[in-house]
């Protein structure tokens, strides 16, 4: 059974099909990335699968069980995890807390006087904070204010936060957007390390075609809302359809 | 009486006067900077703290309204004062349950205006309940018999300051310090902190913010109840009390800086000294005076003393 699936999944602004009839599948422990133009879909898709928008019509199922009628905060719950687009942490708050509020959110999503423990006490969601910190190499800087941190290592901060949530699946998109060479290079690393570590599933949204060259299983590329190409990363680099749509110009 | 007793008098009476600014404002703001809700029927939780403290504290005797009407002219529990301090914040905590339930939650995303206008008409309505049930006329709310006189110790003792307003500044600043840790230092805090930043982002983590948010509201109201117990029996008991007070407990929000608790302790401490220094020397200029400093406060330092200098969100 594949960790998530997507099934004829169609979303329709106005008279705009932003998705037609996906059919995506994520088998539990890939690193699959998706591809594809401007327009084509892609954060369509991602915000589909995080209940961030309603299909027009389509399922989506995680773990076999559909999801188009949960919240996007139940989504979260049930393991599904995004890193987003554009820098989200919390710059006011510590390090520390960022990572903090993450691991809060999956413990008890939905709280009621556990709300009032004082936050040293070494419960589940420090101890899983602290990890978190320690896995994304930001546990000596825990106690500086997120908004201090170079620019890299917010972004580090960001996947330490959707990592917290210790979710079965990552939704990662464009996380190394803005980062200079060695910080890209620094953040593949951690995919990598986090891969091998905590045997994640990943779903990739990016731009730079080095870095889905390099960490993606399988590629999936779209294209006006639809598949238009689908497989490892050696079928992908030598797929006419791909070339023509896509990559026509790059070198590779 | 010497000129640095006077002084000290003055300025005891400015802190205790600021005190009950601070409990008012406190609450205000971190509504105002959690929820992003105007709420101008904080007065009105006053009221209501004024008029259960009084009725659980002591019995009176009503001299107009429906309830001496209905033959209920002699009312109250006449439990005393420390009882009525610890029950009436519980009392307006649900009272702000309720109304963060039916008034806040469905104004939430509407315009301030709006908001504005249903939580004044909501004080308006309060009013004039308490005008039809207890009669317009002043209630006797006196200081507790073993507060009235100044506090038998060293030195306090000269100064002509009754020890109920000592209890006021006691209590102000226990509360207060109690909010502050529970904001600073609690997963619930951590929550409040985050979702005032960034609500969005702090449910897509998987976080519902609706909770949290219920007990901020009920926390600010249970401060208003504890401000109309303590500044009760300082001041004549009527049914425009709240929305009397609901001016400078707004000021003090604005000029401290919204969402900041220390800005709400160093508005309400200025605004009281200011004004208990007015009404000792040019006391026709007290009310003039709040307003100045207000006006000055906003024109050189518009996000308030203490607030950031760009509005959230």
């Amino acid at each position: 059974m594949a960790l998530l699936e997507t099934e004829n999944l169609v979303k329709e602004f106005g008279g705009l099909v932003a998705t037609d009839e996906v059919n995506l599948s994520v088998e539990e422990g890939e690193r699959v990335s998706i591809i594809g133009p401007n327009g084509a879909g892609k954060s369509t898709l991602v915000n589909l699968i995080t209940r961030r928008l309603d299909p027009t019509s389509g399922d989506i199922r995680f773990k076999g069980e559909s999801i188009v009628g949960h919240d996007p905060h139940e989504v979260v719950q049930m393991g599904v995890s995004k890193s987003f687009q554009t820098a989200s942490i919390f710059s006011d708050l510590t390090v520390r807390e960022n990572a903090e509020i993450a691991a809060l959110a999956s413990e008890h999503g939905s709280f009621g006087f556990k709300l009032l423990e004082h936050r040293d006490s070494l419960t589940g969601v420090h101890q899983v904070a602290r990890d978190t910190l320690d896995a994304v190499g930001l546990l000596d800087q825990a106690d500086r204010q997120a908004s201090e941190l170079p620019y890299g290592d917010k972004r580090r901060l960001e996947i330490g936060i959707a990592l917290a949530a210790e979710p079965d699946l990552l939704l990662m998109d464009e996380p190394t957007a803005g980062m200079s060479p060695e910080e890209t290079e620094a953040t593949v690393d951690l995919v990598e390390e986090v891969k091998r570590e905590l045997g994640l599933t990943f779903v990739l949204i990016e731009h730079d075609m080095e870095i889905v060259f390099r960490i993606s299983d399988r590629i999936v590329v779209l294209n006006r809302g639809q598949v238009i190409a689908e497989g490892t990363p050696d079928e992908i680099k030598g797929d006419a359809a791909v070339q023509e749509a896509y990559l026509g110009g790059v070198e590779l | 009486m010497s000129f640095h007793i006077e002084a000290i008098t003055v300025l005891l009476n400015g802190l205790q006067q600021g005190a009950i600014y601070i409990l008012l404002a406190v609450g205000l703001s971190i509504i105002l900077g959690t929820l992003k809700f105007v709420n101008f029927a904080h007065g009105a939780l006053y009221l209501i703290g004024t008029y259960a403290g009084l009725l659980i504290a002591l019995e009176v005797n009503l001299t107009s309204g429906q309830l001496q009407a209905w033959g209920f002219g002699q009312l109250g529990l006449g439990l005393g004062y420390i009882p009525a301090l610890l029950i009436v914040p519980f009392v307006v905590f649900v009272v702000g349950l309720a109304m963060e339930r039916w008034v806040v939650e469905p104004f939430k995303n509407r315009p301030d205006t709006d908001q504005i206008l249903v939580t004044f008409g909501l004080a308006i309505i309060v009013q004039e309940l308490f005008r039809a049930f207890f009669g317009s006329s002043s209630l006797p709310f006196s200081q507790p018999s073993w507060a009235q006189g100044p506090p038998q110790v060293p030195f306090l003792a000269a100064i002509p300051i009754s020890s109920w307003r000592y209890y006021v500044i006691g209590i102000t600043a226990v509360l207060v310090l109690i909010v502050y840790l529970l904001v600073e230092f609690t997963d619930f805090g951590l929550v409040v902190r985050a979702g005032t930043r960034d609500p969005e982002m702090v449910e897509l983590l998987g976080i519902r913010l609706s909770r949290p948010y219920i007990v901020v509201f009920g926390i600010g109201a249970a401060l208003a109840g504890v401000a109309g117990v303590v500044g009760g029996p300082l001041n004549p008991v009527n049914p425009t009390i709240g929305n009397e007070i609901l001016v400078p407990a707004f000021l003090t929000v604005v000029i401290g800086g919204v969402g900041s608790i220390a800005g709400a302790v160093l508005g309400g401490v200025l605004f009281g000294v200011t004004q208990a220094v007015l009404v000792a020397t040019y006391s026709a200029w007290a009310q003039v005076g709040l307003y100045a400093i207000a006006a000055i406060v906003l024109l050189v330092r518009p996000q308030g003393l203490l607030g950031e200098a760009e509005v959230a969100p």
